[in-house]
């Protein structure tokens, strides 16, 4: 886990690599890696790369980074953790590469003079890397398969720069600020900036599960080597000869192995815990990997205090079970206020969400921890979300009436007049003939923020109409179901492990645990389990998430196995509804309505801060 | 020809026997393209210019202008069946993309879009949009041009590349020429020159900007002359201004400067400057410093490129006139310039780079 950075100024035309700006692109992001640092220039000053490190794994001078190789022809800058670097390594050794350091980053220096580019399919893990090879002059980006860790390059068609946070590229100072109103009117629809764009035009995020090259003529387009609709397809068109038995003993068998595989490190490493299913079956099996002292800790809120809302104590419960060094970390509005600036200035991109993982993080830093475990895409993998029943049901009422033409734009039109005079109504409810009849519509329904048309209200036509246009959201939320998944589950699980998680979720995961210098781990995010979990899920979603509750040796509590997926909440949307400085949404008389959710509000005030 | 070697259809403004940035820029490019590797003959179609007096460069082969729109749609459409198979048609100028977008298809050639400055800075109708989101490859002069363009043009950033202008050999430093010092009565002075058309629609180049500073750099050094070379309906507009601002005397209008005598300009001038706010790229800087004069411009659009973002030329706000005395009056203190900004900006770099996106678009893996 780091920070990563590097120019390359791949056009003849081009200045060569500004030193100062490479160091204020790294320093920016000093959170991320307050360990060490370090820089590495090419002879003829044409690439720069640059690191912050957060030491994990050989925490020795050696394991410094950028690394080059021993004949300096490659050199690597890397963020992130390969989790099977071990095996890698025996194989590599076998073929006759020395190693210096006990370092994953050095595997991949190896690995990649072994296979070249298509190293990225052996890697296990969470990764961002950019690696130079001198002898083709040209530089490698890649990205993890589920994109965990983050990646963004802005190419002003002279000069490469990339580093692991939007706002560390602008601290350079050259990149042009101009706004890209595809990034607005994405973060607008979904609550996060859909990938590859993000809220500035020059910048953008390599896609999750792709590489890109760039060279003298500059950068290619990027190839994608990983695709979840894919691993569903594979897994429906699977022929399983196991017996239910059979799956269900594979499944807690991949889940294990997965655990054990996040646990590689050289410092400790502790585990989030909330009531839910997801982090407490993590913790037991992080105990079963053979892990005995587990630190976990629990946020919790002063005002939910002995209320059906509050989930401490059940965490508790599961954390005695599991005998973990348990700590439950109380959370006042006086302190959310007191962070308010700092998580609006952490935030990378404009969001939604976040705020939990900051206030988890901290609790986990104030405990000392450098990386901890989450639960996060446990609902993607194990269909947890009310959408994976949703999405599919309205698909199958809707697709006949939605296939007659302009009935869903006179029904939308006719809707949102009414809805004008009856602000109850759901303004989505307007949307739904239009929407409802396909998957990457009714997954816009369902997880939409505001509607398409609904966005000149807030962002003003010009910018809705450009952002539109460029992103085009269901085309943009289609092509991610291609090759297409046949159940309904395998499109729901793509969809939401593609967009929300990987936009939203992973992503405030990433800004908002390493503003506090903490790697967050998540074993439910890879793509070895999802091999096995999938070939069950398409086959028989809906025991799927009771499968992970009983998958540790000493099953979490039954109770903790049936409680239905909603009923604990947190008191922040209150707080924020409450802070003075966030009113901006005042000015906006859509926002101003009585009943208007209160996260399009937050929304609002994000992207205006 | 050669089974691997591919021909190209120029569709272009003009370039042999034409005159201007554009058609100097189409004679680098093709001369240049009909020698790279793996390209066998590269037919020019121009829809301006005059018949080139000299002859053309080995591998290209220009057609008769066709002026008329209509006559020269047809007269593509014609060429294109005539020289099959195609494998590539270069579109000279984006109001000709829609066109050349038409014959690509029908071809099943590879569509080359080159784009120079306000021509694509602002967005077109949806015609000339998709036909531009049809192009393997866009290549635009700067980096100014290509981020104006992907504001409204919805391809792959990865598509469009910078093939930047260049200098010619003639540009080179040398002595303040005696017969234009007595033709303009300039012994003893200093020289602030800019290069332009003075045309009322490109009032942009900021001409009125220099003349209104002027005041402010003769108290500083009163011996400044301001030479203005090139002509147009703006000239009067000036003229008026600088009587206003009481610098008559010291701003010459020179008219329209022969290409005979452009190189020697350069060199009689201390100072290049030119505060435009609407350069695509801006080779009149270029042909400054490879005369070895320092220069000026604005930061507002192409001109960084030729700046080398200020590393070869001072590059301010064009609009802000304290930053333009201020640059003028230290320009004027200063040494020379060295010519390092123009050789960054030579031929042979304009080739080699034009033969890699040959290479890596048209050849590696098709």
């Amino acid at each position: 886990m780091c920070g990563i950075a590097g120019i390359y100024a791949y056009h003849y035309a081009a200045n060569s690599v500004d030193h100062a700006e490479l160091r204020r692109i790294r320093d920016h992001m000093t959170a991320r890696g307050p360990d060490g640092f370090g820089e590495w220039h090419s002879q003829d000053e044409r690439v720069g790369l640059a690191h912050r490190r957060l030491t994990i794994i050989d925490l020795s001078e050696r394991g410094a980074q950028p690394m080059a190789s021993v004949d300096g022809k490659l050199v690597v800058t890397f963020n992130g953790e390969i989790y099977n670097y071990r095996q890698l390594r025996m194989v590599l050794e076998s073929k006759g590469y020395a190693f210096r350091t006990q370092t994953d980053t050095e595997v991949l220096l190896h690995l990649y003079a072994e296979k070249g580019e298509a190293m990225v399919n052996d890697l296990r893990g969470m990764f961002a890397f950019g690696l130079w090879d001198a002898e083709k002059k040209a530089l490698l980006l890649a990205r993890d398969p589920y994109g965990i860790k983050p990646l963004y390059y802005a190419d002003d068609g002279w000069t490469l720069r990339f580093a692991s946070q939007v706002k560390a590229l602008l601290a350079g100072g050259k990149v042009c600020e101009n706004p890209d109103p595809a990034g607005w009117v994405g973060f607008c629809l979904f609550g996060s900036v859909p990938e590859p764009f993000t809220t500035y035009r020059e910048i953008r995020a390599l896609p999750a599960g792709s590489t890109l090259w760039v060279d003298r003529i500059g950068i290619r387009e990027a190839k994608q080597y990983f695709s979840i609709a894919e691993a569903y397809c594979r897994a429906e068109a699977a022929r399983s000869s196991r017996n239910d038995e059979g799956l269900r003993r594979g499944i807690r068998e991949a889940l294990l192995d997965s655990v054990r595989h996040h646990l590689v490190a050289d410092v400790p490493v502790g585990a989030f815990l909330s009531s839910g299913i997801d982090s407490g079956a993590l913790v037991g099996l992080m105990r079963d990997a053979g892990q005995q002292d587990i630190q976990t800790v629990t946020l919790a809120f002063e005002e939910f205090r002995g209320r059906n809302e509050d989930e401490a104590p059940l965490a508790a419960e599961i954390a005695a079970q599991y005998g973990t060094r348990h700590t439950t970390r109380f959370v006042t509005e006086q302190e959310f206020s007191h962070d308010l600036p700092k998580i609006l200035d952490a935030m990378d991109q404009p969001t939604i969400d976040g705020l939990n993982t900051w206030f988890v993080s901290k609790a986990a830093h104030e405990l000392g921890l450098k990386v901890a475990i989450s639960g996060l895409g446990g609902d993607e993998l194990f269909g947890g979300y009310p959408s994976f029943r949703d999405v599919p049901l309205c698909v199958r009422g809707l697709a006949i009436p939605a296939r007659i033409p302009a009935l869903g734009d006179l029904a939308r039109c006719s809707l949102r007049s009414v809805c004008q005079f009856l602000p109850s109504v759901n303004p989505k409810a307007a949307g739904l003939l239009k929407y409802g009849g396909t998957f990457a519509g009714a997954y816009l329904l369902r997880r939409g923020l505001f509607m398409p048309w609904e966005l000149a209200d807030v962002l003003g036509p010009e910018v809705a109409r450009l952002g539109l246009r460029r992103l085009a959201p269901l085309r943009h939320i289609e092509n991610l179901l291609t090759p297409r998944p046949r159940t309904g589950f395998g499109k729901v699980a793509v969809l939401e492990s593609s967009l929300y998680m990987r936009n939203q979720l992973l992503r405030d995961t990433d800004w908002a645990s390493m503003a506090h210098s903490l790697e967050v781990r998540v074993p439910l995010v890879d793509v070895e389990l999802l091999s096995h979990v999938a070939l069950v899920t398409t086959r028989s979603p809906s025991r799927a998430k009771r499968m992970l509750g009983s998958s540790p040796r000493l099953p979490l509590p039954s109770k903790v196995i049936e409680r239905p997926k909603t009923g604990f909440g947190t008191p922040i949307q209150a707080w924020l509804q409450r802070d003075s400085r966030l009113q901006q949404w005042r000015r906006v008389p859509a926002l101003a309505v009585n009943k208007c959710p209160w996260a399009r509000r937050w929304a609002f005030d994000v992207a205006a801060a | 020809m050669d089974e691997r070697s591919l021909r190209v259809l120029a569709l272009v403004t003009d370039a042999f026997g034409g005159y201007g940035g554009i058609a100097q820029y189409n004679r680098d490019f093709l001369s240049a393209l009909a020698v790279c590797e793996g390209v066998g003959e590269v037919i020019v179609l121009p829809c301006a210019g005059a018949r080139p007096k000299s002859a053309l460069p080995p591998g290209v082969q220009q057609l008769y202008p066709v002026k008329s729109k209509v006559g020269y749609s047809i007269a593509a459409l014609g060429i294109a069946q005539r020289y099959r198979p195609i494998d590539i048609v270069f579109c000279g100028h984006l109001f000709m993309a829609p066109l050349a977008a038409i014959i690509a298809k029908l071809l099943g050639a590879s569509l080359w879009v080159q784009v120079h400055g306000n021509d694509a800075w602002e967005e077109l109708s949806g015609l000339y949009r998709k036909s531009a989101e049809m192009a393997a490859l866009i290549t635009s002069v700067s980096r100014y041009t290509r981020r104006r363009m992907l504001e409204w043009v919805r391809i792959e950033p990865a598509r469009v590349k910078i093939l930047p202008n260049t200098v010619e050999p003639r540009f080179q430093p040398g002595p303040k020429p005696d017969y234009l010092l007595d033709r303009h009565a300039l012994h003893g002075k200093k020289v602030l020159l800019t290069v332009s058309r003075l045309a009322a629609a490109e009032r942009y180049k900021g001409h009125d900007r220099v003349i209104r500073v002027l005041p402010r750099v003769l108290a500083e050094h009163p011996e400044t002359m301001y030479l203005i070379a090139g002509d147009g309906d703006d000239r009067p507009r000036l003229k008026v201004l600088a009587e206003e601002v009481r610098v008559a005397q010291n701003v010459r209008f020179l008219g329209l400067v022969s290409d005979e005598e452009l190189a020697d300009h350069f060199r009689i001038a201390d100072v290049f400057v030119m505060p435009s706010t609407g350069e695509g790229f801006g080779i009149v800087f270029l042909e400054a410093m490879a005369s070895g004069i320092r220069v000026i411009g604005g930061n507002k659009d192409g001109s960084l490129d030729a700046l080398g973002d200020g590393v070869f030329g001072t590059a301010i706000n064009p609009e802000n006139g304290d930053e333009l005395a201020s640059a003028i009056c230290t320009a004027l203190n200063s040494a020379p310039a060295n010519t390092g900004g123009a050789i960054r900006f030579k031929a042979s770099a304009f080739t080699e780079h034009l033969e890699a996106l040959v290479w890596s678009n048209f050849i590696a893996g098709h």
